[in-house]
This record gives structure tokens, sequence and C-alpha cells, in this order.
């Protein structure tokens, strides 16, 4: 695959190789899950290569990666045979398992229990309640946003994921909610009338989306993403955006995201949907 | 248990929901629909108490699709505001919703009231202040109070009653005419 981007037309054959010595972060499992599903949706064939069955595939295994991944992926040397996922599921304190977003069985509890557990996480900080609270709101509204796409383009029948892993570590919690859709760029972009925001780069209209609530839908709707950045941005939590051809880091800072604070990798391959990335602080 | 008592009726959202937590713009829409109900079962009522006890959370597309949305249909006409408020976090992200839908709502407590969504201006909010002391109130009784004429007080009066701070309502004047009334929302 060298040299070419996994979903470059002339790709019919995908193969994706995990080293025995690597280790895979929340994030980078769920765009891997996504990027797979999308691939072998399209009717490529794809095979999913570990150098050994511990490591970065016992991760895998256990935030139930491959209950999720379509079947007509191949996996090497072979899929778990069991799910540690399945097996486990809810008993691990800094861990909320991979959760489809699917708006045929929407999941109600689903924001309660991300807030929850992050709230778990931070249990030393003293103000766990507000960002317990915050949280909710992020997750909900993220989540909801995602129900809305997957129900509008009915087209697209892949699912969107969820999941949240605490990094002891690092300080941190990396909630991450994904889906294939078109990616809010593309959606959005047709339908601004404003010259000014028509005249916006990539990044600078991720950040308006957030700062402002840009929606599709007009001036009605559209709160629900400004509304999970303000209660993430108290919080001082960052924010990665991975859109179809770039991604766009979002730094808080004096109070919202701001352009001049962003980071952004434009030419990336082809990746369909959005797949945010929260970044909680774990102490205060 | 919805309690009638003068013509104002109470709600517990709480009865309505599936969860303590509410969210999402379908739940949001699902509840919507049962608040109507309420609303069409009392036609006599002119104010619905909507109390938030036993409401753990909500986001922003909640209440602007449930609450909100209906309080924004009935403007003038029937009254919505809060009762059992007492989270912090609820609040700014009901204001969140009242904001992005233009749809003012008060929060009334033992205390006193808050205003949540779009403020007024300064020359309407003096009157709204006026207003939220008394049941209702008249054009006569604002022009008098402020010593205004009587067309200015009563633009003002219509004017936050179409932005949905006040209801109006007419009834028969002394001399027999048509007078407006205009009634808080609590």
């Amino acid at each position: 695959m060298s040299g070419v981007a996994p979903h470059d037309k002339n790709v019919d054959h995908a193969v994706i190789r995990v080293a025995a010595n690597v280790s895979i972060m929340v994030d980078a499992a769920v765009r891997l899950l996504s990027l797979l599903n999308q691939l072998a949706a399209s009717t490529r064939r794809v095979v999913l290569e570990f150098e050994n069955m511990d490591g970065a595939m016992g991760y895998l295994n256990r935030i139930r990666f491959f209950e999720l991944l379509s079947s007509d992926v191949v996996v090497k040397p072979r899929r778990p045979s069991v799910s540690m996922g399945a097996l486990r599921k809810g008993q691990s304190a800094g861990l909320v398992e991979l959760e489809r977003i699917n708006y045929g069985a929407r999941a109600k509890r689903l924001p309660t229990k991300l807030a929850e557990r992050l709230g778990e996480a931070c249990s030393e900080r003293t103000d766990e309640k507000e960002l317990t609270d915050a949280a909710f709101t992020v997750f909900s509204e993220i989540i909801d946003n995602v129900y809305s796409h997957v129900y509008e383009e009915r087209q697209n029948e892949l699912d969107g994921f969820v999941a949240l892993q605490v990094y002891k570590n690092g300080n941190t919690a990396k909630v991450v909610v994904s889906d294939s859709g078109k990616g809010i760029l593309h959606t959005l972009r047709p339908t601004l009338t404003d010259a000014k925001l028509q005249r916006l780069s990539d990044t600078e209209l991720v950040v308006e989306i957030f700062r402002q609530g840009l929606s599709r839908h007009g001036n009605n709707r559209g709160c629900g993403l400004k509304a999970s950045a303000d209660s993430a941005i108290k919080y001082k939590t960052q924010l990665d955006v991975r859109l179809p051809n770039c991604v766009v880091h979002l730094i808080p800072a004096r109070g919202t995201y701001e352009a001049n604070t962003a980071y952004c990798r434009e030419n990336m391959p082809l990746l369909w949907g959005t797949h945010l990335c929260f970044d909680f602080r774990l102490g205060n | 248990m919805n309690a009638v008592k003068q013509n104002w009726v109470e709600i517990r959202l709480r009865e309505l929901m599936t969860l303590p937590d509410g969210w999402g713009v379908e739940e949001g829409r699902e509840v919507y629909h049962k608040l109507l109900g309420r609303v069409e079962a009392h036609p006599e009522a002119s104010v619905f108490r909507v109390s938030l006890g036993g409401v753990r959370r909500t986001d922003v597309s909640f209440p602007r699709e449930s609450v909100i949305e209906l309080a924004h249909r009935f403007r003038a006409q029937k009254g919505f505001c809060l009762w059992d408020v007492s989270d912090e976090n609820l609040v700014e992200n009901w204001d969140a919703a009242a904001l992005k839908r233009e749809q003012p709502l008060f929060v009334w407590s033992r205390k006193g009231c808050r205003l949540l969504g779009p403020k007024p201006s300064a020359g309407l909010r003096k009157v709204l202040d006026f207003a939220l002391e008394h049941d209702v109130i008249t054009t006569t009784q604002v022009a008098s109070h402020f010593r205004w004429t009587t067309s200015n007080a009563s633009n003002k009066l219509r004017a936050l009653a179409d932005s949905g701070y006040v209801l109006r309502r007419e009834q028969t004047a002394p001399t027999g005419g048509i007078e407006y009334i205009y009634q808080r929302v609590r």
C-alpha cells in the first residue's frame, strides 16, 4: 500500500500490518475500525495482520474492536475466539468499551455512562460533579449529532462508534466519537450563504462550527456542537477533528477555540466521516 | 400529577422522560408531543409551570426541542416557566437553548425569578420588571407608574408580549370597550 491511500480508486486489496511492539491508543483504534469497515463496504479485499496476538491485538479485543469489525475483513493470524470486551464489559474503571452508534438502536444511557466514567476517573478533582455534568453535555450533543447524520444520510449504512479510555500516566482521558458520514465540512459548505464564511479555510471553518454553532439546517439548529465545545472548553479540553482529508487539532485559548491556536494537517489520506477525540485532563 | 390552581397547571417534566438525563433532538421531540397533549388537555390554563424536579441533567438540544419549542409555538397566548431548578449546569444549558430559539423563559423559585434566553432592551426591561411584580397589569397602570403617554406604554407592553416576555389578553374595560391586560408568566 506504500505510496497510495487505501481509498484510492485503483486499490482493490488493502493489507494493514500491526507490528509486535506497537501500542494503539483508543482514538487511533476507532479510526482504524472506521477505515477498515469503510474499505470492506466498498468491496475491497481487506486484511488486518498482526505480528502476534498479544499487545495491540489484546487491547483491541478488550475494547470490542473485533466484534464491531466487518466480517468481510480478514484478520491474521486469526480473529480472537472470545471477545474480552464482551466478557469484561463495564468492569474496568478507566474504560468504556466501543459502542455502536446506530439510529435503529439508540443507546439512551450512553452519554450518562461516558460522563460518569469520566467523573470517576477525575474523582480527585474538586469540580468532579461540574465536570461530569459538562461532559454529559459534550457527549450527548456529539452523539446526537452522529445519530442525526446517520438518519439523514440514509445511503450510509455504516455505524458510528464511541469509546472512552483513561490514561492515568498521561493524566488524560480520551473520548472518541466517530462516524463514517460525509464529514461536517462536506455537508456544511454547500449550504453556506454568508460570503465571509464561504471564504474560510477548512481549519477556520471547523473552528467556527464549534464556536458559532454553524448548521446546514439554519439558525434554529447547530447549537449541539457549540454547546459541546462550550462545555469542553471550561475544562481546557483539547479536541482533535479528523475529517475526510484533513485533521484539525483545537487547543482552548482565551475561553474559546481559535484558528490561530489550531494545528491543521491537510492532504491526509481519505477517511470518510467526522472523527472527534476529546482530551480531558484528569487533574485540576 | 397535574394540579390545577387558578389558571396555571403544573407539569412534572421527569414524568414525560425515560431517564433522569434528557438528551438529543429525538427525545426532545417525543417529550414535545407529550407536553402538547398536556396543554391541549387544559384549554382553560394560560400558564404551565414545568417542574424540573427529578431531572438530573439535560443537554441543550433536548430543552430546545421540547419545552422551549412549545413555548415558542404558544408565544403570547400561553406561558411556560420553570420551577424546581437547582442545578447551575441545567440552567446554563436551558439558557443556551432559549437563546438559540430566541424564546424567553423564566425560572421561578421562592427567592424570585431569573430570565433565560434573550434579554429585553433597557427600555423594555423596566416595564418587564414592573410586570413581574404583579399578576396582571394594564396599559393605564404602566402609563401612570412611569408617567408615560398611554400610547407609549401600550407599545412597550405590546412589544413585550410579541417577544414572549408576558401574555396578552382581552377583557372588557369599565367603559364597555376592549382593554388588554398583560399577565406575567408565573
